[in-house]
């Protein structure tokens, strides 16, 4: 089903730099906003991730079946790297002492949100965020692979088609049931006035 | 609020505007693109260059018997051996796979290291990329998955794949370097340049510099920033280019090493400059000064050209930024 990439990632494993040059320009920034959607860090943390995510991606390609997505394979990866992030900065302690400033790693401080995403709009636009990917996340896999790849990423349906191994006909029938999923559960759970909700 | 009755295909505004204005985000930089594509295509080649030498049990079989019907041939060539060597048009600086089999002669083959000479003569078939160092100056880039003769000491003949020269203005003018192609021939006159050629098409990008292409109906003039693409026969077409960015990132990977013990810092930006072929410019005259007074010491062997440039100027009162296509340098941080 996923033959595009299998091939790909076969292209890669034989050398071939334009199959690392495709798949570069497919996963890296796409990757970025994949953890970008999910979490509040800063951009060098993030740029980190994504290092680690490509890192071990590249060094275990014999280990990619074909069996899902190259780029949905990607993201599993990228999951652990960024649950091991959230993890390490879970372990520092809660309260750190104003009086040692040195006990201030340099990796708590990236984990922050930084300074200009501190203004109300900012804060507003990530909870709205947050609040669309939960309502995402409580939708069947593909219709959330569908509707972040479509208005997240910007991908066309020909494209979101062959991520998902169906013919642009049926990926358009999922993305318009997606939509409709979407739109039931988004007015049921937040408080959106465009949405009939009432504004708190 | 107003629901209309809507068709099942029909998208709902609302809908669509929640869905992007939450799930779009700040791209990444072109810098960090870039620096992140360095580090990720190194990692790539060493994983790469890790699998290759295991082998399936039937390869080791079919190459056991290979061997012993080589080792025959070999005692026939024995004899027929050239009994001179040829001239050393360059040496190997860096492999990303170990050893190169180079072919020579009417069916001679030799296993190249680091250091050892390419000679004219030689067919190599690349499995990794790498670095030559060429005799008449300037470097020798090649893609992994190209294959490349060497008919005289100043013509190669790419057959497939990608290759980069890097020649400094001013070297051979008198004879010229020419890389024979499917589709034309391709001159330098001191200059940067890439070759990308199969048996159908080829195409040129022109870094600094200047090149000349003798196609098979037309004769072109490119200057840097300048594409060309032939294929046999047919007329050339030419666009313009950047030249910088990802494309020109595999360059950047296999760039030389440059020594900058006891170096200018001004010497060392200029190389960096080059290397990832954007302008340098300076935000202040006190940067420009540090830049031509500062002697380097220490090593960044091993480095791309922009993690030795981050490097650097870390311990300098300098910083960088890459503004557009410059790379501009300045005073504090």
């Amino acid at each position: 089903m996923y033959e595009a990439d299998r091939a790909l990632v076969t292209r890669m494993r034989a050398s071939e730099q334009r199959a690392f040059d495709e798949f570069f320009k497919a996963s890296a920034p796409r990757l970025a906003a994949f953890i970008a959607r999910r979490s509040a860090l800063d951009s060098a943390t993030l740029e980190d991730i994504v290092q680690s995510a490509l890192i071990k991606a590249v060094r275990n390609l014999a280990s990619y079946r074909g069996e899902a997505a190259l780029f949905t394979w990607l993201t599993e990866i990228c999951r652990h790297e960024l649950a091991d992030a959230h993890r390490k900065a879970g372990r520092r302690p809660a309260h750190l002492s104003l009086d040692e400033p040195g006990s201030i790693s340099h990796d708590e401080e990236q984990l922050r949100a930084p300074p200009n995403q501190e203004p109300i709009s900012q804060l507003y636009a990530a909870t709205r965020r947050t609040e669309v990917m939960r309502v995402l996340q409580s939708l069947p896999a593909h219709y959330a692979l569908a509707l972040e790849a479509k208005y997240g990423d910007g991908m066309s349906v020909e494209a979101i088609a062959r991520e998902l191994g169906l013919t642009g006909i049926a990926t358009q029938s999922v993305l318009a049931r997606a939509r409709e999923a979407f739109r039931r559960r988004w007015q049921e759970t937040s408080a959106d006035p465009d949405y009939g909700g009432s504004a708190t | 609020m107003t629901d209309q009755p809507r068709t099942h295909l029909d998208p709902d505004p609302r809908v669509e505007r929640t869905l992007t204005d939450a799930l779009g985000t700040q791209p990444m930089s072109d810098e960090s693109l870039e620096r992140l594509r360095a580090v990720v295509a190194r990692e790539w080649r060493d994983a790469v260059a890790a699998e290759q030498p295991i082998s399936s049990r039937r390869s080791r079989w079919i190459a056991l018997a290979a061997a012993a019907a080589l080792a025959a041939v070999a005692v026939a060539l024995w004899v027929t051996r050239p009994s001179a060597q040829t001239a050393a048009i360059g040496s190997m600086t860096r492999l990303a796979v170990d050893g190169l089999e180079v072919r020579f002669g009417l069916f001679q083959h030799r296993r190249l290291k680091s250091g050892d000479p390419l000679r004219v003569g030689d067919r190599l078939t690349t499995r990794g990329p790498l670095l030559i160092t060429l005799a008449r100056g300037g470097t020798l880039r090649v893609a992994a998955g190209s294959s490349l003769n060497i008919p005289g000491s100043a013509e190669l003949s790419l057959e497939s794949g990608r290759i980069y020269l890097d020649i400094p203005p001013g070297s051979s003018a008198v004879n010229p370097l020419r890389v024979a192609t499917s589709a034309g021939v391709v001159e330098h006159v001191g200059t940067e340049f890439e070759v990308m050629s199969d048996d159908r098409a080829v195409r040129v990008r022109v870094r600094e510099g200047r090149i000349r292409f003798l196609g098979t109906t037309d004769t072109i003039v490119a200057d840097a920033g300048t594409e060309l693409l032939a294929s046999p026969g047919k007329i050339i077409s030419q666009r313009s280019i950047d030249t910088y960015g990802g494309d020109w990132l595999w360059t950047a990977a296999l760039a030389p090493d440059y020594e900058i013990e006891g170096r200018s810092l001004i010497g060392f930006l200029i190389w960096v400059s080059r290397e990832l072929g954007r302008p340098l410019d300076f935000a202040d005259a006190h940067a420009r000064q540090v830049a031509d007074r500062t002697i380097l010491h220490g090593s960044v062997r091993d480095q791309t050209p922009l993690d030795a440039m981050s490097n650097v100027l870390a311990s300098t009162s300098l910083t960088y930024e890459i503004r557009g296509d410059t790379i501009w340098v300045r005073s504090g941080p």
